[in-house]
């Protein structure tokens, strides 16, 4: 199943973050998941973070630019 | 076209580091002390980019996520900044309580002026998305909202300036100027202070522990192979790669900090910049003109400017941040030139920089000069400042979660 994409790059502290949280809580359980495209560096450790409060994981995807892919998938538990 | 490939940003790095070291030797040509700031310049923007430090996000995240990762990393530099200043005050003024204040520490009337100031401050900090510090290293990071903010921040110190006289009398003047030595000796004052910074440090890890999961940093992976080669190459990918935890970074601050108070005054920069625009806005006709009262305080207190003009010691420590940053984000891949899209993030990055000027202007410093230079200067106004800090920084969180 391909995850829903969400693009918050250029986009200034917090909002990456916060942007992926409504992301997430707007999900359907038809959804797999959701994947972020950052380009904001400090979001790869609060994004995580705030993901697991919802219960999903965080795989960070370096893409060898300034950009990462964070996917965040379903806690299987 | 923005975000060039990591191979590229290596070799920018590697020429920004050669420019780096070029403008160090012009600027010793000149005068040493211009040449040692620009090197304190270029480490504090280095440590800032390379463990993402933000003191804007230590106070926010603490009500956005109900978590303190990096305000305890800030507990940390500042418990070791407080042991190393209070050494150097301990040399300066040998006994306490006779009265006298140490002439470079951060000791500054407290007061209305301080408290607005604060609240001022954490609020714009937040709107802005960084603080002033958050602001430079990020113009490093080729963030194009952090160059606004930093726009907005020179207006607002210059615009405030014309207030000063008003506030010095109404508040600053009369405002007293409290150095626990003077009270507790310089070991009781030392201890007060650790004690303090300890009890702060247990109440963020009580309020983390109310709001549940935390999941630690990411730790750096390296390779199996045992040999010096393979070996080396991890060490300098964790150094200049690899993002580094962010208490590395509130430690090595710390120590820079008490570097730098040991070779001529605490970390700041808000004055330096109110250099800039009131020496300009005077030398033009339409300044301000003359500050009660500023030319005797220390720290980052609005400064009328010098017969020096713009080449002081100061201008190199601003702009060496801006390069450390620059060459940290490059050897990390990290640079990039990031524009938001909506235009709102604009005004938020200018009218956040604006109060942040306004607030450092009556504080007299921002996150740096008025907190973490003022707090291990063993001075009480450093812990009402951070006190209305972390007011004006809830207030912000408020006002940025409601309206995206």
């Amino acid at each position: 199943m391909s995850l829903k994409q969400l693009d918050v790059r250029g986009e200034i502290c917090p909002y990456p973050m916060m942007k992926t949280v409504q992301a997430l809580k707007k999900l359907t359980p038809a959804d797999a998941g959701l994947e972020v495209t950052t380009d904001h560096a400090p979001a790869l450790e609060t994004i995580p973070t705030q993901a697991a409060r919802l219960g999903y994981t965080a795989v960070i995807e370096e893409t060898g630019t300034p950009e990462w892919k964070i996917r965040l998938t379903r806690q299987s538990s | 076209m923005n975000s060039l490939l990591g191979l590229e940003q290596k070799r920018g790095g590697l020429l920004a580091t050669l420019a780096a070291a070029g403008i160090w030797l012009a600027a010793f040509g000149v005068d040493a002390e211009m040449a040692l700031f620009w090197g304190y310049g270029l480490a504090f923007g280095f440590v800032l980019q390379r463990s993402r430090l933000c003191f804007a996000s230590a106070f926010r995240d603490i009500f956005l996520l109900q978590h303190g990762r990096t305000l305890k990393a800030l507990l940390a530099g500042l418990a070791v900044a407080t042991v190393g200043f209070g050494l150097v005050m301990s040399k300066q003024i040998p006994n306490p309580t006779l009265g006298f204040l140490p002439p470079t520490a951060n000791v500054l009337p407290i007061g209305l002026h301080l408290v607005l100031g604060g609240l001022i401050f954490g609020f714009g900090m937040v709107v802005a998305g960084g603080c002033v510090s958050g602001s430079v290293y990020r113009m490093g990071e080729g963030y194009v909202a952090s160059w606004v903010s930093f726009g907005g921040i020179l207006l607002g110190l210059l615009g405030t300036a014309y207030t000063w006289n008003w506030w010095w009398d109404f508040s600053i003047a009369e405002g007293p100027r409290i150095w626990l030595p003077t009270y507790l000796g310089h070991g009781g004052a030392l201890g007060l202070t650790l004690l303090a910074l300890l009890g702060t440090y247990l109440a963020v890890v009580w309020w983390e522990s109310r709001s549940g999961i935390v999941i630690p940093e990411s730790p750096f992976v390296g390779r199996e192979e045992p040999d010096f080669r393979t070996r080396l190459g991890d060490n300098l990918r964790q150094i200049f790669v690899h993002g580094w935890p962010v208490v590395t970074g509130g430690l090595a601050l710390g120590a820079l900090n008490v570097m730098l108070f040991y070779t001529a005054h605490p970390w700041g920069f808000t004055g330096e910049l109110s250099r800039w625009m009131l020496g300009l806005s005077n030398a033009l006709g339409f300044g301000p003109g003359a500050l009660q009262g500023a030319a005797d305080l220390p720290g980052c207190t609005l400064e009328v400017g010098s017969e020096q003009g713009l080449l002081h010691h100061m201008l190199f420590l601003v702009w060496g941040m801006v390069m450390g940053s620059f060459v940290g984000a490059l050897f990390s891949g990290e640079f990039k030139l990031r524009r938001p899209r909506q235009p709102r993030r604009y005004w938020q990055a200018a009218g956040g920089g604006l109060l942040m000027g306004v607030g450092a202007t009556l504080a007299m410093g921002c996150t740096i000069g008025a907190f973490f230079s003022a707090i291990p200067s063993l001075a009480l106004n450093g812990w009402v400042f951070a006190l209305c800090l972390a007011a004006g920084a809830w207030l912000g969180v408020q006002l940025i979660q409601r309206y995206e």
